[in-house]
């Protein structure tokens, strides 16, 4: 059985992709899902070559036509105020537009269609370590949900197809649609917070919508010395919660660094925050293979 | 005027800019436009007066009438309604509450109830920052639901600074689309520089004109401010990497916590930014 863990982290910038990266590097019998689809880093570091690209075709908006009468109903009933105008000049707000169709069963002379277009592209592609199903939500699109769902069905079914033991899934940040999509379903989380009040703010919130899943739920607390008094408020929060804190990850400017050369951290195995890493990666594969 | 401070990545400093614009304001309307993860009061502390619900309409079924509901499960968009005999299943997560469903099933058998996904809170900063927010309940994925209510109340009179949430979708362009300029806040890291790449093409494609930030100035490499310098696209400022600043940061403190003359200096790129939205300047390097 293949066994899937998602890292996310409610505030973005806190270390998803780097660890998310490092582990795709050391796992084995793995795939990799990139879940941030509106901005995708995972594919950055490593060696692609896409083997099947396929189109999101989804997000449908209400599109009217000439015959509209301007009897102002669309309007009336529309509740995420997409509609103006409709008694003179209608117009309808793509952005606001949800594609719930009720304007178009709502309308008396059949002037609104829904119409579906593009919203992006998602892509299987063979890397040095292990496949990587990714995505590209178009700039401005919708339905980054139903993306993730979609590049995560495809890993799914790849590990069933080659026998994989591991789904490896970088998340968004946030605690939203597509943060809830990438996490439906899936064995492990390990959330990566860092011991500043954002982090700890946001850090509560993601605990929460991953409790809703009943999901084993790991932490790790990334540049953990920069607060002290913080990283230990985390550590408290976690044994009154029962979530094991699986490791801390050290302030460390050689990441960044290594980062911009494009190249692994762990590969700097001097370096406190690749010893870190590694150790963590390794207190979790005992879960992730079990 | 308007002002988003926006960044496909996250993490890269987007708060710390806003919270920074609006102290060198000092009287302006802050608008925390990251409902998912909202943080700027950590750092701006408003006395917080008014908090409102937000919610929206869910249905529920009456399913002792005997009635069929089937019509409901076809017409709903986002398959949040499911018949099978005369048992209705209803997904509330799915459910964007349309309320087609209402208009579809059989009449007044399908009710419907007021569900909370989150509030929006409202404070003030001394001397003027008028202070907003939404925050999301966790396990809700009506984000946009609480942009929406923030948008109603923009006050385009003054100056607005508006904090968006990280990414380059739909809840982004909520938070930038109605901007008289957008600041791109970005790291000079492969990660920071593809971000920002898409950001700009949102950006473009809503004809929203932008400047960039370049924050963690030094960590990584020169790519950015090459490409920007190439497309001449204007970096109004570079804030060093200085573990000091991320451990004030941690703390609650600001940019001008950290050193006084950050005041002063966003109060410059506030100006510039006015005479480029006036037609004064023009909005490269």
């Amino acid at each position: 059985m293949v066994k899937q863990i998602t890292i996310i982290s409610g505030k973005g910038g806190t270390g998803k992709t780097t660890i998310a990266s490092s582990f795709i590097k050391m796992a084995h019998d793995h795939i990799a899902v990139d879940a941030d689809v509106d901005a995708a880093n995972l594919h950055i570091l490593l060696n692609l070559t896409t083997i099947k690209k396929e189109d999101l075709i989804g997000g449908a908006v209400a599109v009217v036509n000439q015959t509209c009468i301007n009897c102002g109903k669309c309007e009336e009933l529309c509740r995420f105020d997409a509609i103006s105008g409709s008694t003179s000049d209608i117009k309808i707000d793509t952005l606001k537009c949800e594609g719930c169709g009720v304007c178009q069963y709502i309308c008396p002379a059949g002037a609104i269609e829904l119409k579906k277009d593009k919203q992006g592209e998602f892509y299987t592609s063979d890397t040095q370590f292990c496949k990587l199903i990714h995505a590209r939500l178009n700039p401005a699109a919708e339905n980054s949900g139903l993306l993730v769902t979609m590049v995560r069905s495809i890993a799914e079914d790849i590990a069933y197809a080659e026998n994989k033991k591991l789904i490896i899934i970088d998340g968004a940040p946030g605690i939203g649609c597509p943060v809830i999509a990438s996490l439906n379903g899936v064995d492990f989380a390990l959330i990566v917070t860092e011991p500043t009040l954002s982090g700890i703010s946001d850090f509560k919130k993601i605990y929460k919508v991953a409790g809703f899943f009943n999901i084993k739920t790991f932490v790790c607390i990334n540049k953990h010395d920069i607060n002290d008094k913080n990283t230990e408020a985390i550590e408290k929060f976690c044994a009154s919660n029962n979530i094991q804190v699986i490791g801390k990850i050290a302030y460390d400017e050689n990441v960044p660094k290594v980062l911009a050369a494009k190249n692994y951290i762990i590969d700097y195995t001097d370096s406190p925050a690749a010893k870190d890493i590694i150790q963590l990666y390794f207190r979790l594969e005992k879960f992730l293979y079990e | 005027m308007i002002i988003s401070v926006a960044s496909g990545k996250g993490g890269t400093g987007k708060t710390t800019v806003a919270v920074s614009f609006a102290l060198a304001a000092r009287y302006c309307q802050f608008i925390d436009y990251d409902v998912e993860a909202p943080n700027a009061d950590i750092f701006l502390k408003p006395d917080i007066k008014n908090i409102k619900k937000v919610s929206i309409k869910q249905p529920y079924f009456l399913t002792d009438t005997g009635n069929d509901f089937s019509k409901c499960a076809e017409f709903c968009h986002y398959n949040a309604i499911a018949v099978i005999g005369s048992e209705v299943i209803f997904y509330p997560e799915l459910c964007h509450g349309c309320g087609g469903c209402l208009l579809v099933g059989p009449e007044g058998a399908v009710r419907e109830k007021d569900v909370v996904v989150g509030e929006v809170a409202k404070g003030f900063t001394t001397p003027g920052i008028d202070f907003l927010k939404g925050n999301l309940i966790p396990g809700s994925m009506r984000t946009t639901t609480l942009q929406n209510e923030l948008e109603k109340m923009l006050n385009k009179s003054g100056l607005v600074i508006i904090d968006a949430p990280p990414g380059n979708s739909c809840s982004m362009v909520m938070s930038v689309k109605n901007s008289d300029y957008c600041i791109l806040v970005t790291e000079p890291t492969p990660y920071g520089f593809n971000d920002l790449l898409i950001s700009m093409e949102v950006l473009e494609g809503l004809k929203v004109p932008y400047g960039v930030i370049i924050n963690r100035d030094g960590v990584g490499d020169s790519a950015i401010e090459d490409y920007c310098t190439e497309r001449n696209i204007r970096v109004h400022l570079k804030i060093p990497n200085d573990i000091e600043i991320a451990k004030i940061y941690s703390q609650g403190g600001t940019l001008l916590d950290y050193d006084s003359s950050y005041g002063e200096k966003f109060g410059i790129i506030l100006k510039v930014i006015e005479r480029i939205s006036i037609g004064e300047a023009d909005n490269h390097n």
